[in-house]
């Protein structure tokens, strides 16, 4: 990290979770395997491998905006994935345009947009 | 074209037969609606359970209602009676407050004090600028002079500010001093920030005043043609003892305020003394001028009192022991308890319909999403009709009361261990601040909200609705899975709601033989604690059929149902935190928070109480060795011993889950209690309860903490009395699978059919039988 990097606010706690999240990143990364994407496929919601686990805490921990989630087109039949705007007022924006028939399917595909993320980052 | 959207709410949640309703709705897009008043049977519309069920009832009401867009005025202020417009002041003046502002740099003009006209800028106004700083402006129509500090106000810092006028010269001037004392503000002595700032301007012209221009502290009139006149520029933040003089106070008269002295006598036009008026019970929405012309100000939308002022020390921490220090008023500029509408239909209740929740549904253009509407409310019988009650917790509905948990909470997503699964209700809440927030919310200005009202819109207290946060029915919506199940099995019952608990007392519960709580039977009045003991204890029987039972103190005034006033105090747990010294309840002088805070303990009540709670998949219970007491066979006849139960429902797929209560008997668990079956193998995303431990650490959650369960417990009482507790929230939504033939339903049945008969238990009439032989 440079020296005040991401000095945009007078909170240096955001300084330092920049760089937490940063290392943790590095680790989170070597965790990603088929068998873990996998295991939440099967399973989004049960308990899961200590890798997943680490994994979904990270993405849960993500600050509100632009954080991905499910939004209900017709219950129960239709369902699609949205990013928060973190801001009262606005609403979710949508993410790509796939239709998912379940819930359980839709949240595995927030969870590999949270990958996609992560590998990218 | 306009979206379709139809919003209503009713004047009562609960009403008997025969009685009149008011209905208020507002209508986007469209200028009729159909009604139709429907009895609400099963709220989840999950395909592995009955699906959406109502019947409809004829009823006087029913057919095509006019309805038009209605407006709420969202925001908290104060408002002086002043018919004489003794402050339409139009020569010198001087305005004087202590302010905590929470957010100076909100984004918008915030007003502190005065008579202003915001549309067509008359009058004069105390207040803080876009910038952050103080300002003081006059209007005469076509012109504004103002004078602005030279520094930016402090977020939450205390300060006396002030501003005089004096018309002769024409001389404007801007006091401005900070009073933080070693407690009272965010920050302490140490930080070198200079909070003062003096400012001289000399104004062109005087103030002109209308005559129909209302005194307002936290806020200014303003007006749109659709809507007429409301109030906009509202302030977020804390205003202490404030006044108005006549003339120009001289600096040293200005300092002598700052310094606490009595305001001086000469010019005096009113002085706010927001310390008056405490009783030990707590107070109201009356502000009390104490100067000549006693210009009483009073509250809109509840601006919220009890809250320390300037002058707080810290010995005390409540306006009982100090009511001096407790001058501090909190505005903020999303409050809405009420929304205010017009009434859009009235009509009596049919007087041959049956006890249930009932709602009248609304629907317009395709009838479907923001364009159906359910007005729900509760119907109790004239007289009572049947053995059992069920018990709608309307006051953990209005706690709840359109949360946004989902898209508002950074914490709802570890909490819940999944995304949230949004509906368009949802979104429309997140849009639109008309509809107000509920106690877990926290204000745009970072304060939590403690009151909620039913006054409005709740769009979480509707059929078919779905928490987001968790995507499973909540509440409302999942108390009529029991409901459901109360039909089903053709039950001889009656409704009740916590509002009737809460004003009549056990008085209400006394004709029933046995009594059934809800799924989620969390926030509870004192009245209605002593109301639930003492019905249990004057030998009623009771199922707590749900969890995170008897958990949070709330307090209604004795003359308004219609608003909960609620705080959040304690360790973790807990939406928001209220500030130091502020924990108790404006409504009462109680102390908000948990119950078992003092001592108060649910498990006194109910055998069991908050265990933990997670969101990943639910469990089956287990028998546990009391089940194969013979003196409790009753309980689970027909189930086999190793029987898994409830390893099903609509609560995330298992009868055990969401929310966990457990016996504890060093929390009051009464002795006797036996627990008939426990569940099990919770996943690490249920985290225990940290009120019993000293210390946080890994092992609190579910595959490391033999807490995190639910325990389905009996519990006799004195005079035939009883109690059973199934220790978890997804109970109630397990009764509906398999066309509700499950041994979730055979267990609750065999309590329910004991407890509805009248006489001994099945237990104790055996044990008579055996003693007589």
């Amino acid at each position: 990290m440079r020296p005040l990097e991401s000095d945009t606010s007078q909170d240096r706690e955001v300084v330092y979770r920049e760089r937490f999240d940063s290392y943790r990143r590095d680790f989170l990364k070597t965790l990603v395997t088929p068998e873990v994407i996998e295991e939440h496929k099967r399973s989004p919601f049960g308990q899961h491998s200590e890798p997943l686990e680490r994994l979904l805490i990270y993405f849960r921990q993500q600050p509100l905006a632009d954080k991905y989630a499910v939004k209900v087109v017709t219950p129960f039949k239709a369902y699609r994935l949205v990013a928060m705007s973190g801001h009262r007022g606005v609403a979710p924006r949508p993410v790509g345009d796939e239709v998912f028939p379940t819930a359980k399917e839709a949240c595995h595909g927030v969870f590999l947009l949270h990958i996609q993320d992560l590998l990218e980052s | 074209m306009a979206q379709v959207k139809v919003f209503g709410y009713s004047d009562k949640l609960s009403l008997k037969v025969g009685e009149e309703v008011q209905i208020h709705v507002s209508a986007d897009g469209t200028d009729t609606v159909d009604a139709q008043l429907v009895r609400l049977i099963h709220g989840d519309e999950h395909p592995d359970g009955p699906g959406f069920i109502e019947e409809e009832v004829d009823c006087e009401a029913n057919g095509v209602w006019d309805v038009e867009k209605q407006f709420t005025q969202v925001g908290s202020f104060l408002e002086v009676e002043d018919p004489a417009k003794t402050l339409a002041l139009d020569g010198s003046i001087t305005l004087h407050a202590f302010i905590w502002p929470r957010t100076p740099e909100i984004g918008h003009r915030q007003c502190i004090l005065g008579r202003w006209d915001n549309r067509r800028n008359f009058g004069y106004c105390l207040g803080i600028n876009r910038t952050g700083r103080l300002e003081f402006w006059v209007g005469r129509g076509d012109e504004i002079d103002y004078v602005e500090a030279e520094v930016p106000l402090q977020e939450q810092v205390w300060y006396f500010v002030a501003a005089t006028f004096d018309t002769k010269t024409g001389k404007a001037t801007l006091y401005q001093e900070g009073v933080p004392n070693r407690y009272n503000s965010r920050l302490g002595r140490v930080t070198p920030i200079d909070y003062r700032s003096h400012v001289s301007e000399v104004f062109r012209f005087r103030q002109k005043n209308l005559d129909e221009t209302p005194f307002l502290m936290a806020g200014s009139r303003d007006w749109h043609e659709l809507r007429g006149d409301f109030v906009s520029q509202l302030y977020c933040g804390k205003i202490d003892r404030c006044g108005v003089y006549d003339r120009a106070l001289g600096r040293a008269e200005l300092d002598g305020l700052r310094q606490g002295g009595e305001p001086p006598a000469e010019g005096l036009v009113a002085y706010w003394d927001t310390t008056v008026g405490y009783t030990d019970r707590g107070i109201g929405d009356e502000v009390v001028d104490t100067g000549p012309n006693r210009l009483n100000a009073y509250g809109y939308n509840r601006p919220v009192r009890a809250m320390t002022g300037w002058n707080w020390t810290a010995r005390n921490d409540c306006f009982r022991l100090a009511p001096e220090q407790y001058g501090g008023i909190e505005f903020h500029d999303d409050a809405v308890i009420d929304s205010n509408w017009k009434v859009t239909a009235k009509f009596k209740l049919p007087e041959k319909i049956r006890s249930g929740a009932y709602a009248m549904r609304l629907r317009s253009g395709d009838g479907t999403g923001l364009a159906e509407e359910y007005v729900v409310f509760f119907v109790r019988p004239k007289k009572p009709t049947g053995r059992i009650a069920f018990l709608f917790s309307t006051a953990t509905y209005l706690a709840y009361a359109n949360e946004r948990f989902a898209l508002d909470g950074s914490i709802v997503q570890p909490m819940g261990g999944q995304p949230p699964t949004i509906t368009e209700p949802d979104i429309e809440m997140y849009k639109n601040p008309e509809f107000g927030l509920g106690a877990y919310d926290h204000h745009a200005d970072g304060a939590g909200v403690c009151y909620t009202g039913y006054h409005r819109p709740l769009l979480n207290m509707r059929p078919k609705y779905r928490i987001s946060a968790f995507g499973m029915p909540w509440n409302f919506p999942a108390d009529l899975s029991v409901v459901a199940w109360l039909e089903h099995k053709g039950y001889d019952y009656d409704i009740l709601t916590d509002e009737d608990i809460h004003y009549e007392g056990a008085a209400a519960m006394a004709p029933y033989n046995c009594v059934l709580n809800s799924t989620h039977p969390e926030y509870y009045s004192e009245n209605m604690m002593d109301a639930t003991e003492d019905y249990i204890a004057g030998g009623g029987r009771y199922i707590c059929v749900g969890a995170n039972s008897f958990c949070c103190n709330v307090a209604f005034r004795d003359d308004d149902p219609t608003v909960m006033e609620c705080r959040k105090v304690g360790g973790h747990w807990k939406a928001w935190l209220a500030q130091p010294g502020e924990y108790h309840m404006a409504t009462t002088g109680q102390m908000g928070g948990l119950w078992n805070k003092i001592a108060r303990y649910g498990q006194k009540i109910a055998g069991v109480t908050m265990a933990g709670e997670g969101f990943a998949h639910s469990r089956p219970y287990e028998l546990m060795p009391d089940a194969f007491d013979p003196e409790l066979a009753w309980i689970t006849k027909g189930i086999e011993p190793g029987e898994l139960i409830g390893n099903f429902g609509l609560g995330n797929g298992g009868a055990a889950g969401i929310e966990l209560d457990r016996y504890h008997l060093d929390f009051g668990t009464p002795p006797d209690t036996k627990v008939i079956a426990s569940s099990g193998g919770h996943p690490d995303n249920y985290v225990a309860m940290d009120e019993e431990g000293a210390y946080a650490h890994q092992g609190f959650s579910g595959t490391h903490n033999h807490e995190l369960r639910g325990d389905f417990t009996f519990c006799p009482s004195h005079n035939g009395g009883a109690v059973v507790a199934t220790g978890s929230i997804a109970f109630g939504m397990a009764l509906p699978i398999n066309n509700f033939d499950n041994n979730v339903s055979t267990l609750l049945g065999n309590v329910v059919d004991a407890f509805a008969e009248p006489g001994p238990l099945p237990g104790a009439k055996e044990k008579v039988a055996v003693a007589a032989e």
